[in-house]
Order: structure tokens, then C-alpha cells, then sequence
């Protein structure tokens, strides 16, 4: 039988501690995005005192909840970061598909451009529901399916144009249109999902794998190609990346599309839909149009 | 030796068995969280909870453990 997880999260941590020494020349969407979801937090008029990262790399969400004043003014007093990247000063090491966090742990979990790695989104969130407080938040950035999608187009057909096969080359990412229903089954209460495009320019597709690199985002489907890509495919496809994505000034465009998800473990207080055969008015006094039987009784039970 | 880095007692409140979610009893002397569960022990290295399956030691199969 084939294994049926997606992704091979040894080769995500071997890119990731390849990528260390380096990651800060490669952390602006790692940092643009932390500072969106700091902006999100801002919004929400709740307190939360005890928050867990899940999966993070290193001190760039929390530094940017701190600068935005997060910290200060949704009190939060203890931040852990669950990650089982060693280098990036974790306060528990987890492995983020397992959360080793109780029942009711915290208070707030949040996630910055990570959970695209993860195997089993549906299974995760769950977990993440179970480990928040009543009224607890979940807020979490992924990218998103079209992410990437001028570099996927352009190495499929390179491949097949030289190799005259393809292999996976770039992930498969979540959808939004996947997104909300995932945080309702997960028993999470007033689901959120929306989407960013962030739009980057890069002088030729080398920059952009150089950048990939950088950020520990290459490759780590567990079905990709071992051997090193030959060099005329990649000649190929970064000729037909220029040919068609390129900018006024002559250099690439590359999408990167990001998913914000939310969602609130359940808790009295939140608004819901009332029982059915609880109305105290009529429909039609409220539209005051005039009401016409439809020759059925209504069987509340 | 110097004396083990103690671990936060309220952060092994809410930590418990990645496999099977239950509670952990903490060996302060090994420096190790316990599930009794999943027959693992976790190790805590300069204060920070080491919560891999792949890198906990396996409890010996016969022998009761921590009484």
C-alpha cells in the first residue's frame, strides 16, 4: 500500500535548517504576513493570556504581535512556540501534526505560513480546537492553492517538453473554497476564511528558486523527483516563465496567495441560530405581506 | 553537574501525550515527562519539553514504572 501522506516532513525540516543561517535575507513574506495577523488580533476585543504558535519559524510572529502592541493590549502573558525546528528557539518541540497541548491549554493558537507542510489539515484543527479555551480563537496564515501557480505551469511543460514525463515539483496547497468548511467540521464556531494575493517581482526564476531556497519552501512532496532537476529543463522553463510573466521592466512576477483562516471554540455567548418553532413573530408581519397556507401543519418536535 | 534547568511547573500543566492525549507524570530526578499511556518518556533538555515520539525512550514493557 502507499503511504498516503502528501508531504515528507524530514525533507521540511532539512530545508528549513539548510535555510537558518540565511532565513533573515529571506523572511519578507514570513514578516508582511506576520504583521497582517498582528493587525487581525488588534481587532478582536478579547483578551488572551496564554497563546501557542504552532509550527513556528522562529521569533517573527511573536516580534511582530509585540510591535504591533498585541501583547500589550490583548494581555497576553505567556507565548509558547511549538515547533520541532531546533533553531528556531522553541518553547516546546513538537511536532506540529501531534500537538502535545491538554484540553483547554490556551487561549489563542496561532500559525504564520506553515500549515501549507502540514498532512492532515482536518486532523490538526481538530487537535487546535480541543487545545483552546471556551471562546478560545484560532487564527492562522497558509498558502494557498494558487500560490506559485506561473512556477508550476512553466516546469510542467519545460519537464514534459525535455524529459517527456512530469513529477511533482511544486505542492499541492489548500483551497479556499476548502477553507471554511474545514474549520466547521473541526467543531470550530464562526468560521473565517479570506485570502491575500502578494504580488513579487524577481529579476529571473533563478532569483525566485534561489528565494525559495532561502525561505526553506523547496520541495518536500514525499513523491517528488530525488535527482537534481537537469540543467537544460530548468533553462527551459525559466525561459518560458520570462516569456510570459514578465514585467514592464523585464523582470518575473511570482503570486504568492495566502489563506487566513479563523474560527472560535465554541461557548455560549456567541451568537447562533435559534431553534426551529422558537419564533415569537410572524414572517409576514415583519414583511407585512399577507400570509397564504400552504395546506400543511407545522410538527415542531 | 549542574542542577537540571527546572521546567515551568504551569507549562506541564497544559502539555500532555502527543499520541495519546493523556496526562504526563514529571520525573523532576530523570528530567522526563512520562505517559504512561504510550509507554514513552519524554526528555526535558535545558528546560525545554522534547515532545517527539521519535525521540522518547520506550518504557520497558514489564517493569511498573515511578512507584
Amino acid at each position: 500500500m502507499s503511504d498516503p501522506r502528501i508531504f515528507d516532513r524530514r525533507a521540511v525540516r532539512a530545508h528549513r535548517r539548510r535555510a537558518a543561517s540565511s532565513f533573515a535575507d529571506h523572511d519578507f513574506l514570513f514578516r508582511e504576513v506576520a504583521d497582517r495577523l498582528a493587525e487581525r488580533l488588534l481587532d478582536i476585543q478579547r483578551p488572551f493570556t496564554w497563546v501557542a504558535e504552532i509550527d513556528a519559524r522562529g521569533p517573527i510572529l511573536e516580534q511582530a504581535l509585540r510591535n504591533a502592541g498585541v501583547f500589550e493590549h490583548r494581555g497576553i502573558s505567556r507565548y509558547l512556540r511549538l515547533t520541532d525546528d531546533r533553531s528556531a528557539g522553541p518553547s516546546i518541540l513538537a511536532d506540529p501534526e501531534l500537538l502535545p497541548l491538554a484540553p483547554q491549554a490556551v487561549d489563542l493558537l496561532v500559525s504564520n505560513l506553515a500549515l501549507h507542510w502540514v498532512n492532515d489539515l482536518p486532523g490538526l484543527l481538530v487537535q487546535a480546537r480541543r487545545a483552546l479555551r471556551p471562546d478560545g480563537m484560532l487564527l492562522a496564515s497558509l498558502l494557498g492553492g494558487q500560490t506559485l501557480h506561473e512556477l508550476r505551469a512553466v516546469l510542467l511543460e519545460a519537464e514534459s517538453e525535455i524529459d517527456g514525463g512530469v513529477s511533482p515539483r511544486v505542492s499541492p496547497f489548500a483551497d479556499i473554497r476548502d477553507t471554511g468548511a474545514l474549520l466547521q467540521r473541526a467543531g470550530l464556531a464562526l468560521p473565517v476564511s479570506d485570502v491575500d494575493s502578494i504580488d513579487v517581482t524577481y529579476q529571473d526564476a533563478f532569483a525566485l528558486l534561489r528565494d525559495l531556497r532561502g525561505m526553506g519552501e523547496t520541495n518536500a512532496v514525499r513523491d517528488r523527483r530525488r535527482a537534481f532537476s537537469r540543467r537544460a529543463m530548468l533553462m527551459r522553463a525559466a525561459e518560458l516563465y520570462h516569456e510570459r510573466h514578465r514585467t514592464a521592466d523585464g523582470r518575473i512576477h511570482a503570486t504568492f496567495q495566502v489563506l487566513y483562516l479563523a474560527g472560535w471554540a465554541p461557548h455560549e455567548s456567541q451568537q447562533k441560530p435559534l431553534r426551529p418553532g422558537s419564533a415569537k413573530g410572524r414572517l409576514a408581519d415583519a414583511l407585512g405581506a399577507v400570509e397564504h397556507s400552504a395546506g400543511e401543519k407545522a410538527r415542531p418536535r | 553537574m549542574a542542577e537540571p534547568a527546572d521546567v515551568d511547573p504551569k507549562l506541564l500543566e497544559i502539555l500532555v501525550c502527543p499520541l495519546t492525549k493523556q496526562p504526563l507524570r514529571y520525573d523532576r530526578a530523570k528530567q522526563e515527562l512520562i505517559s504512561d499511556t504510550a509507554r514513552l518518556a519524554y526528555p526535558i533538555r535545558d528546560g525545554i519539553p522534547i515532545m517527539l515520539v521519535e525521540e522518547a525512550r520506550k518504557l520497558d514493557e514489564d517493569s511498573p514504572v515511578g512507584r
